[in-house]
């Protein structure tokens, strides 16, 4: 008995000197190292090798940090869930004396302004949300004009007229997408219905392909998405039926299945912005910016498409760029017919921002 | 009832299986004491013995579920040693348990071919299922290897399991007590499978405690008696009350003072009672008896002809389906066990560990399990430690239980200890009758005669005692009236004084007694 | 050599004590020669670890925040499994009891005085919590249908609801259609004790005394343990099982029903998303740690709070993918789980193959 534990002391002596040799060349940790460059926190709800919507935040992180290069130290802790926990990690950056703070994800907006009046000197970025104050700004983009374009894109494609669109949670943001890309859908095929399934989550590559199948049973032949995952475009994919990608490129992902991709741009605004706070001329305010700005992007065509197609989208998008026309100018009519945009009028912000009805051509309902 | 036609021929039986003074023990049992057994190629040896003489722990040791603290096991000669049922199988010896190892929820060729030794990842399901309907349609065992195990009878999930032994190709078949769970005509089933493997060159080894089955399936028989093998007799030459008498044994008697015997108004009286187990077996045949104040009411009879059954009818743990049970004149048939504490009845369960005492908790705690729900212990609801400890102490002192303080954990104690911790906290609480069943199981001898004493002590200070005992000679000296049961039924009452012990035999081995005994009164 | 464990004689203070500390210890070891692996410094890592949960009165209380939730659901596994009856819904009764809670302190406020508005929010968060375990409890005691099933569904079916609510009929008709109720009212915030650790400490505590008397000094607690322990034994001694289970069962999901009343009435202050974080699941882990015992999962839950937020932490201060934070939590808790079999057996290493008879001379 006391031969055995001479040996367990040795043993355990062991394992304590292997880290101590191991550790001798570890790197120090970015926010760890003192300099008076300046510090960007991001909180992310996914990991940045979700390939899309917190990839496309990462994407947009790494090019500030390209453009600005040792002037900004840059940060970010992912997985973080929505709830009690988002609080914490906000304000741990805050009390890190991190100068400013890019939150992205919906969730993040009642925590990001309670550390916000906790912490005046730090500036705060929020995404997707609705609320500002003094030192919060909130930024997202008007998506849904991607999505119009890519409609018209699965429009065309669709043969068995059914477009299958697999939706993380029934609120203004998806919604608007849904509504966006079916109006596009109907500009290049008045017969085709987009058929609607909600996940109620954001990011769980089970649940997202579980969905696109069982739209692809029901007989959809193009998928669309406003998920985390490329699982849904793989899913597709698999069958040999085409795709309509979102938040990024996926057709690097996937492969040419995906027609084209409603994408995100986050590199140049954030760059932006985090040069604002360093020089001064920060102001908290509401960004909603669309093609034109370019926080939004259309990608490139799949092969795939065809030419005819490439141009009409591309007419279209020079359309909304040049400001003369939008999505959601009337006439707009919902599900039962009834016209809720009348013709000619354009739709306030605030409107857009709460749409809470389907349009014409959806199949499904808002309230589950 | 025609015995299995036997051995093979005039040929010199060959010994395969040789056990030499297997010992085995557990803290305060000897289970096993330097037994011995022989088993013959193509035989049947039948392992007779009540609960607990050792059967079941010295099989156990055989298929390499126990190790022996001493002993030696010899296959066709040659020393062996097992250390798990995956080495007896490999030596070809393959046990058939009461409590049968098979999923349910899979089909009869996946439970034959799971944990096969050198399974496949895939299985070829079709070879195995080919293989089994070979076997069944040799042995006319009638299994359908592609019904799931749920959907089977109890008769026909013993025959998968003998199927899986043979399956892997087991030579020797160890049988716990199979027929406990088989209908007349299934067991007659059995026992023309039995002899098929035997005509075969397969040995079995048969454990009961029935004498007629002894009988019925077996060559060669081997008694134990606590521990210790008592008997070795060719089947050919015994008899069944010659067997029920090597099996309670004839051992040194306790003098046991009482009073003596007067009798005082009922206590209990069950009128026709009548109670079937779950699967429509009846356990309780139109019983009637009475118990008397200052009368101790003997129950004999081999395990498992409704004795326990009895006690439970008594304690509220059994319903029964039609008859009374009274308790001073009150009619409590089927009420819950509560009840039956509160209108005074104290119970000394058949299984103390498992029934008796919470093993895990102090000793104090479980001489508290009683008095707990009654004033002072608690008051609203709360217990008061104190209190608790105390009466520990003064229980601990008056029944000389041994333990190392009132706060050790129960589990700890010997067998004679917990016994004592159960009597203690059961006649503290006792109103006027006491249902003790086998109260001396197992214990050593002076155990046995502190717990005989106590209860006769109950007897004469005024209580009806109900005592169910495997050993007859603990019935003779402190009963006064002894109960023989056979299947579910009262055979037959007799006064202890001056019985006759060969009847008593006779009447356990199920025939019947015509002639009441004259002083008996029911 | 044969190395096999034998189950000890008589328990063992010194292995009790012993146990938890050596098995930490072997965790913070293993752990670190993972982090060496990959080129983490392994001290660092803890002391970042330790100062994220416990290096500032602040961050001490964001422990707490954690903790509360930790404590309730905990003790709330704990009497259910006093009893051996397996309940691992405790998440679905969290869940639950904040619904409820959330539904009173939106509706009720127009007719309940608001002095009344918080306490009753919290008893009606209780009760359904209760409820949702209380109906795996009479299934069990009356069609004996297995209750680690009927709770773990129940789990589903109470976070489908949730969802459900707060993104359906409940959602703020002034929030631009966006996920998540309107704010309660000011009468149904649940006090704040320092930073964002609010009076959920002050009940996790009450209830952790109240349950640890009930269990080691009531009737109730003494019929529990005789059910827990030998259920067989219990019913021959009269005690009374299935109202008895029912019973518990009803506290049990009472007391994460709280869990969740504290954490939209004290947290969030609305039904939003985020209240299902698998506190009820981490609780089942604690309950065990702590051996059932009120007292223990107090501490027990607080420093499991204190490694998830400082896991957290070590991800902001060392930029450590969050995977990293989660594979260390394992390991951190395997050896601990996994050691509690050392207060109850002992290891015994023996030569092979000895004659049996000679062995058992030589000892």
């Amino acid at each position: 008995m006391k031969k055995n534990r001479v040996v367990l002391v040795l043993v355990a002596l062991l394992l304590i000197s292997l880290p101590v040799f191991a550790g001798g060349s570890q790197e120090e940790a970015v926010a760890e190292t003192e300099n008076s460059a300046f510090k960007v926190a991001f909180v992310y709800i996914g990991i940045p090798g979700d390939l899309g919507w917190t990839f496309e935040h990462d994407r947009g992180r790494l090019a500030a940090v390209k453009a600005l290069g040792d002037k900004i130290e840059t940060a970010y802790v992912e997985n973080v869930p929505e709830g009690p926990d988002a609080t914490r990690v906000i304000r741990q950056f805050a009390q890190k004396g991190f100068n400013m703070i890019f939150t992205t994800s919906f969730g993040y907006m009642d925590p990001t302004l309670e550390v916000a009046a906790e912490y005046p000197d730090v500036v705060f970025e929020h995404c997707s949300g609705y609320k500002t104050s003094d030192n919060t700004a909130n930024y997202f983009g008007r998506i849904y004009q991607s999505r119009y374009l890519s409609g018209m894109v699965a429009g065309s494609a669709t043969k068995s007229n059914v477009i299958g669109y697999v939706g993380a949670f029934p609120i203004p943001e998806v919604v608007r997408g849904i509504n966006a890309f079916t109006i596009g859908v109907l500009k290049t095929n008045p017969k085709a219905v987009v058929k609607v399934v909600w996940t109620n989550t954001w990011y769980d590559p089970v649940k997202e392909r579980e969905a696109a199948v069982a739209l692809l049973d029901s007989g959809a032949d193009v998928i669309a998405q406003h998920q985390d995952t490329t699982e849904p475009q793989k899913a597709a994919q698999e069958r040999g039926l085409y795709s309509i990608g979102y938040h990024s490129d996926m057709a690097g992902f996937v492969g040419d299945s995906v027609l084209v991709s409603a994408m995100w741009e986050f590199g140049p605004f954030y760059t932006e912005r985090i040069e604002a706070a360093m020089n001064g001329s920060w102001k908290s305010q509401s960004y909603w910016g669309g093609l034109a700005d370019g926080i939004v992007k259309l990608s490139d065509f799949s092969p795939l498409v065809s030419e005819d197609v490439k141009k009409l989208v591309l007419a279209e998008k020079k359309k909304i760029e040049s400001g003369s026309w939008d999505v959601f100018n009337g006439p707009v009519m919902n599900q039962s017919g009834k016209t809720v945009i009348a013709a000619g009028s354009v739709p306030a912000d605030g409107d857009l921002l709460g749409m809470s009805y389907f349009v014409k051509g959806v199949v499904g309902t808002v309230n589950q | 009832m025609t015995a299995v036609t036997k051995g093979a021929g005039n040929t010199a039986p060959e010994l395969i299986l040789e056990m030499r003074g297997i010992t085995k023990s557990f803290p305060g049992v000897t289970a096993n004491d330097k037994v011995d057994l022989e088993l013959f190629r193509g035989e049947v040896l039948a392992l007779l013995g009540e609960n607990g003489a050792g059967k079941s722990s010295l099989m156990n040791v055989l298929i390499g579920l126990y190790r022996p603290d001493a002993g030696q096991i010899f296959l066709n000669g040659k020393k062996v040693h097992i250390h798990s049922p995956k080495d007896s199988m490999e030596l070809g010896i393959g046990m058939v348990h009461q409590n049968f190892k098979l999923v349910d929820t899979m089909t009869v060729v996946e439970n034959v071919i799971l944990g096969e030794k050198d399974l496949k990842l895939i299985p070829n399901m079709k070879k195995a299922a080919e293989r089994i309907r070979s076997i069944s349609d040799h042995y006319n065992l009638k299994v359908n290897p592609d019904k799931y195990i749920g959907q089977l009878s109890v008769g026909e999930q013993q025959r998968v399991e003998i199927l899986k032994l043979i399956y892997r190709g087991a030579e020797i078949l160890i049988l716990d007590e199979p027929t406990a769970v088989l209908t007349p005509q299934e067991s007659d089933e059995l026992c023309n499978i039995i002899s098929q493997m035997t005509s075969e060159g397969k040995s079995a080894i048969f454990i009961t405690h029935k004498m007629e089955e002894v009988i019925k399936f077996s060559d060669w028989v081997r008694v134990l008696k606590k521990g210790k093998l008592v008997a070795v007799k060719k089947t050919s030459d015994t008899d069944p009350s010659d067997l029920a008498k090597m099996m309670v044994g004839r051992e040194v008697l306790f003098n046991i003072e009482k009073m003596p015997f007067t009798p005082g108004e009922n206590v209990l009286k069950i009128i026709k009672l009548n109670a079937s187990d779950p699967n429509g077996i009846k356990v309780l045949d139109n019983i009637s008896v009475t118990v008397r104040k200052h009368e101790i009411l003997g129950i004999a009879g081999v395990a498992g002809n409704g004795q326990v059954e009895l006690t439970e009818a008594v304690t509220g743990l059994r319903t029964s389906q039609s008859g009374e049970v009274l308790i001073n004149g009150e009619n409590l048939t089927n009420r819950s066990p509560i009840e039956m504490i509160r209108s005074g009845v104290s119970h000394i369960p058949s299984d103390r560990v498992a029934m008796g005492i919470v093993g895990d908790m102090s000793v104090a705690s479980n001489l508290a399990m009683k008095g707990y729900r009654n004033k002072p212990i608690v008051s609203r609801g709360i217990l008061r430690t104190s209190l608790i400890l105390a009466f520990a102490r003064r229980m601990i002192s008056a029944f000389n239980i041994s333990t190392p303080g009132p706060q050790t954990h129960v589990k700890f104690l010997s067998g004679g200890n917990i016994q004592k911790t159960i009597l203690a906290r059961e006649i503290d609480a006792c109103g006027d009758l006491l249902v003790a069943a086998y109260p001396s199981r197992g214990l050593d001898v002076g155990a046995t005669e502190a717990v005989r004493k106590e209860i006769v002590r109950q007897r004469d200070e005024g209580r009806a005692v109900l005592l169910v005992s495997e050993d007859l000679e603990e019935l003779i000296s402190i009963s006064d009236r002894i109960a023989v049961m056979y299947g579910g039924r009262i055979i037959g009452i007799v006064d202890s004084e001056g019985c006759d012990i060969e009847k008593i035999g006779l009447m356990m081995a199920g025939i019947e007694n015509h002639q009441q005994e004259r002083g008996s009164r029911t | 050599m044969r190395i096999h464990f034998k189950k000890r004689k008589s328990y063992s203070a010194a292995a009790a004590v012993l146990t938890p500390v050596i098995s930490f210890i072997i965790s913070l070891l293993l752990t670190g020669i993972m982090l060496a692996a990959f080129d983490i410094n392994p001290f660092k890592t803890y002391t970042n670890m330790f100062q994220g949960a416990f290096g500032t009165w602040r961050d001490f209380t964001e422990t707490l925040v954690k903790a509360i939730p930790l404590i309730l659901t905990s003790l709330g596994v704990a009497t259910a499994f006093k009893l051996k009856f397996w309940n691992i819904g405790a998440e679905g009764q969290l869940v639950l009891g904040g619904i409820a809670a959330s539904g009173v302190a939106l509706f009720w406020s127009s007719w309940l005085p608001p002095f009344l508005l918080l306490p009753v929010s919290i008893l009606v968060g209780a009760a359904a919590g209760g409820l949702w375990a209380g109906v795996p409890a009479i299934l069990k005691v009356k069609l004996n249908v297995d209750e680690t099933l009927t709770t773990l569904m129940l789990n589903y079916v109470a976070i489908l609801a949730y969802d459900g609510i707060y993104c359906g009929p409940w959602r703020d008709p002034n929030g631009y259609g966006f996920p998540g109720t309107a704010q309660f009212p000011a009468a149904a915030w649940l006090p704040r004790l320092s930073g964002r650790a609010h009076m959920g400490l002050i009940f996790a505590l009450i209830i952790a005394a109240l349950l640890w008397f009930a269990f080691y000094r009531t009737k109730w607690g003494f019929e529990l343990q005789m059910i827990g322990q030998n259920k067989k034994a219990a019913r021959v001694l009269g005690v009374n099982i299935g109202r008895n289970v029912i019973l518990a069962l009803l506290v049990s999901g009472a007391i994460s029903g709280i869990a969740g009343a504290c954490e939209v009435t004290g947290i969030a202050r609305r039904l939003q998303q985020g209240l299902s974080l698998g506190y009820g699941y981490t609780a089942i882990i604690i309950a065990w740690m702590s051996r059932l015992n009120p007292a223990v999962c107090v501490p027990v839950s607080i420093l499991m709070a204190g490694l998830l937020v400082g896991g957290d932490s070590v991800q902001i201060m060392m930029g450590v993918p969050s995977a990293m934070g989660k594979v260390m939590q394992g390991m951190i808790l395997f050896p601990m789980l996994a050691g509690s079999i050392f207060t109850e057996y002992r290891l015994v290493v023996s030569r092979r193959n000895t004659d049996i008879s000679e062995a058992e001379v030589a000892k």
